[in-house]
């Protein structure tokens, strides 16, 4: 039996987790087991299997053409600092009680830092318009080599200085910049901050002024942009107090940024008018109106019908005049060389050697 | 002069009621053009409503716009057999209809047949007959009369723009397309302005003392009037055979007319990059990082440069020094509109691609006043009607393939360039094609002009009027003479090289 892959020295942070791989081969495929050894100079190796210390131990093997195995250990704390080994063996005795096994186990070691989570203290101010995020870390156990804030996956500001503390500068209110953001520390061990702007629910409509027509589904927005989530949305209605899901023809449905008033089977005297979305959360409530105006089914009637008695009043008007003008065969004054405007007054004017062959206009 | 003005017929009024006429004109082509792109704005909603997908929804335009063009020859036949006010009115009616029922439609294929052909085919016969008249009303200005009639474009899309998002707001897609309905009819009062004229145009204008009393009899039948004045047979032809009567509808024998040929090919090669750098210029400004406001607004400064090129170019086609020589200015319009385009791609700031709006609204104006104008002045009023169809279904083809090959290209290479040199290139080829083609054309015009003169020195060679045989030379000779009383008042017989 021989190692394929060995366990890598780590160092990690108290509540992150830590993962040891470990791949071994040999016919018969051997068995991996791992043992630890803390650092106190009273202790001895014991062996570690899944679920151990409280369940924070998990053991992953495959045994297929070679033997890998994967330990992890989550919410580290600073006892489990030590030395961790990964042993394998495929001895048929390897794990008999009274006799001793002909070949020895193989074994890899990995040594696994735990070191104290500093604390970071951070802060958010307001001053002047501005919005001022600080991280403080103390007494880190690593030097730091540079700092990096972040938005999400967004990276806002980079730098390099090896100072504990560091700041970020957003120009404006706190209500328009709520957000999770992120001081991190460059070690290793990555340290990382997180900086809170909590507001209270920013309310906005999708659109100020809704229209439906009579009879279909009304549809009204209402959402909350900003940090953190809302708990609780409620809609009213201006003189009809609360309005709840699934109570006559009213359908609600919300989520942490966005609610939804659905209203079945509009009726213009009883759903025209104004609807209030409120919204509340750990930092105080917010809400904001929307105006519905439920259309006739026949309000493009009367638009429609002016248009078409236009047009058939102009129509008429012009035929009238064409059918005056008719008898007249007055020119029309303006003559442009002597041509004549129209064929009927030629007639008037002509020419015996023409032929013009008479045609009505009509 | 007067005297020997009386002694001819009648020629085209070039004014009084004609303005009338142009002001019809004007609404009728301007809901024709900008119709279809207006309806755009309804369609998120009618997507939403019917559950459909984007391009299916976008068929709705395709279709009226292929219906519009490609009932053209329809509206042809219809006009030569009924004249123009008719059609228009029928044209206008149709429209309504369509668009009206469209309000009470419940699913996507009623839409594609309400909107897309029953309006646009009624669009189809509200353009072909307004294009028709202005050339029966107007000779000396026509020109002018093209322009202002073509302006009547980018004026309907900027007035039905907001009017058509409006109407949206307070009515929905139903309403709307109710109230629009009723909005198309007006084209109904476009059409009832249409006063039919007598043959007013230029075969009429013959030099009298030399011609036959048949000559003229045949011409006039071919301005047909209002009434049966079948197009290009004259009475005097007895025995029609079956040909010839579909000719009398669409006058086919179109196709040996040298003039109307190079006009055709050069057109459909034009159109090709004609539309696709308007449908794509909103896309590629936004694709620079432009926001889509400031896309918008290059839209607009397009329109609004079109809206006065148009009528600009009628007065500058109509003045002395161009008239004659129109179709080398149409051409160089053409070769003006591909160089923008091929020019575009070095435009990569807002600056740049405002100047390049400019010079496109420009070069988009300058070609579409002349359009038709240029048509006329080949074949002659006379046999315009049936041009102005063939023209338009060939055209058909080429103005639907354009944009979609566009878009090819963008996908294929990702870049709005190529697309630009496409239709820039295509657009110089055609402009080239149309100079020389025209250069040679003029050249044999006033050759068989010359022919022509020197035939009527001697006396007994009537002209005769068998359309079949002298096709050529008759057409040729009487656009030569369409112009003659515009150079001078006599009518001398002045042998003008440039009459086309």
């Amino acid at each position: 039996a021989g190692f394929i892959k060995s366990p890598l020295s780590q160092k990690r942070l108290t509540q992150d987790s830590v993962e040891l791989y470990c791949e071994a081969i040999g016919n018969p495929i051997p068995e991996i087991q791992w043992w630890f050894e803390g650092n106190d100079p009273n202790d001895t190796y014991a062996q570690l299997w899944d679920g151990a210390r409280q369940d924070r131990v998990k053991i992953n093997a495959t045994y297929n053409l070679h033997s890998t195995s994967t330990i992890s250990i989550a919410n580290l704390t600073s006892d489990d600092s030590g030395m961790y080994e990964c042993r394998a063996s495929n001895d048929p005795d390897r794990n008999h009680l009274s006799k001793s096994p002909k070949v020895k186990w193989i074994r890899s070691q990995a040594n696994v830092f735990v070191i104290e989570r500093p604390e970071i203290t951070t802060q958010v101010t307001e001053a002047a318009g501005k919005l001022v995020l600080s991280c403080n870390v103390s007494s880190p156990q690593s030097p730091i080599k540079g700092h990096k804030w972040k938005h999400g996956e967004k990276v806002l500001k980079e730098d390099d200085s090896t100072d504990s503390f560091t700041s970020y500068v957003i120009d404006g209110k706190r209500e328009e910049h709520s957000g999770v953001y992120e001081c991190v520390y460059e070690g290793p061990p990555e340290i990382r901050g997180q900086v809170n702007i909590s507001v209270a629910p920013q309310v906005v409509a999708y659109k100020k002024s809704e229209h439906g027509n009579e009879g279909d589904t009304g549809v009204l927005t209402c959402k909350n942009p900003s940090f953190p989530a809302v708990t609780t949305w409620s809609w009213y209605k201006s003189g009809q107090g609360r309005l709840e899901n699934a109570s006559g023809r009213y359908i609600i449905k919300s989520s942490g940024n966005k609610t939804e008033l659905r209203i079945h089977k509009l009726d213009i005297e009883q759903d025209t008018g104004d609807y209030f979305c409120n919204a509340t959360n750990s930092f105080g409530s917010g809400d904001a109106t929307v105006n519905l105006r439920v259309r006739s089914r026949l309000a493009a009637l009367w638009p429609f019908l002016g248009i078409v008695a236009e047009v058939l009043v102009l129509v008429t008007i012009i035929f009238i005049y064409e059918k005056r003008r008719k008898p007249d065969e007055v020119p029309d004054g303006k003559r442009r060389l002597g041509l004549n405007l129209s064929i009927r007054e030629s007639n008037a004017t002509n020419h015996k050697d023409k032929n013009v062959r008479q045609r009505n206009a009509n | 002069p007067v005297p020997a003005e009386a002694g001819r017929a009648p020629g085209p009024p070039d004014g009084g009621w004609g303005w009338v006429v142009v002001f019809g004109a004007f609404v009728s082509i301007g809901f024709a053009y900008a119709f279809p792109k207006g309806l755009a704005i309804f369609y998120k909603e009618i997507q939403d409503f019917f559950g459909t997908s984007y391009s299916e929804i976008a068929w709705v335009s395709s279709i009226m716009l292929a219906t519009t063009y490609g009932a053209g020859p329809i509206s042809s036949i219809l006009v030569n057999r009924y004249g123009s006010r008719p059609v228009v009115m029928f044209g206008g009616l149709l429209c309504g209809v369509g668009m009206i029922s469209a309000a009470f439609c419940t699913s996507i294929l009623q839409l594609y047949i309400c909107v897309g052909f029953i309006t646009g085919f009624g669009l189809a016969l509200n353009l072909q007959p307004s294009v028709i008249i202005i050339g029966k009303y107007f000779l000396k200005r026509r020109p002018i009369a093209n322009g202002l009639a073509m302006a009547g474009s980018p004026v309907m899309l900027c007035t039905l723009a907001p009017l058509n998002q409006f109407l949206f707001d307070n009515f929905g897609w139903r309403g709307s397309f109710l109230i629009l309905g009723a909005i198309l009819l007006n084209c109904c009062v476009a059409g009832a302005l249409f006063r039919p004229i007598g043959a007013g145009t230029a075969p009429a204008k013959t030099q009298v003392p030399e011609e036959g009393k048949d000559a003229l009899k045949g011409k006039i039948t071919e301005d047909g009037m209002d009434t049966s004045g079948p197009s290009n047979v004259t009475e005097e032809e007895g025995g029609k055979d079956c040909f010839e009567k579909v000719n009398q509808y669409l006058d086919f024998s179109l196709f040996k007319h040298r003039g109307f040929l190079i006009y055709l090919i050069g057109n459909v090669l034009m159109f090709l990059g004609f539309f696709a750098p308007i449908v794509f210029l909103a896309p590629y400004a936004k694709h620079t990082g432009i926001d889509e406001y400031s896309a918008a607004f290059l839209l607009s400064i397009l329109a609004i440069v079109d809206m006065v090129a148009r009528p600009t170019t009628g007065i500058v086609a109509n003045s002395r020094w161009v008239r004659p020589r129109i179709q080398y200015f149409f051409s160089f319009a053409i070769a003006f509109n591909g160089a923008c385009h091929l020019l575009c791609p070095l435009a990569s700031s807002y600056t740049g691609l405002i100047v390049y709006s400019s010079f496109y609204g420009l070069a988009f104006g300058m070609v579409c006043a002349m359009l038709f104008e240029t048509l006329m002045d080949l074949v002659g009023a006379a046999r315009f009607t049936s041009a102005v169809g063939l023209v338009t279904i060939a055209e058909c083809c080429t103005i639907l393939l354009g944009p979609p090959i566009g878009g090819i290209l963008i996908d294929t290479f990702g870049d709005y360039k190529y697309m630009f040199i496409k239709c820039g290139a295509v657009m110089v080829l055609a402009g080239t094609f149309l100079f020389i083609m025209n250069y040679y054309n003029y050249r044999m015009l006033a050759k068989e002009e010359k022919e022509r003169k020197a035939k009527e020195e001697d006396p007994k060679s009537v002209r005769t009027e068998n359309e079949g045989k002298n096709n050529w030379n008759k057409d040729s000779a009487q656009d030569g003479r369409e112009l003659e009383p515009l150079r001078k008042e006599g009518e001398g017989v002045k042998k003008e090289m440039n009459g086309t």
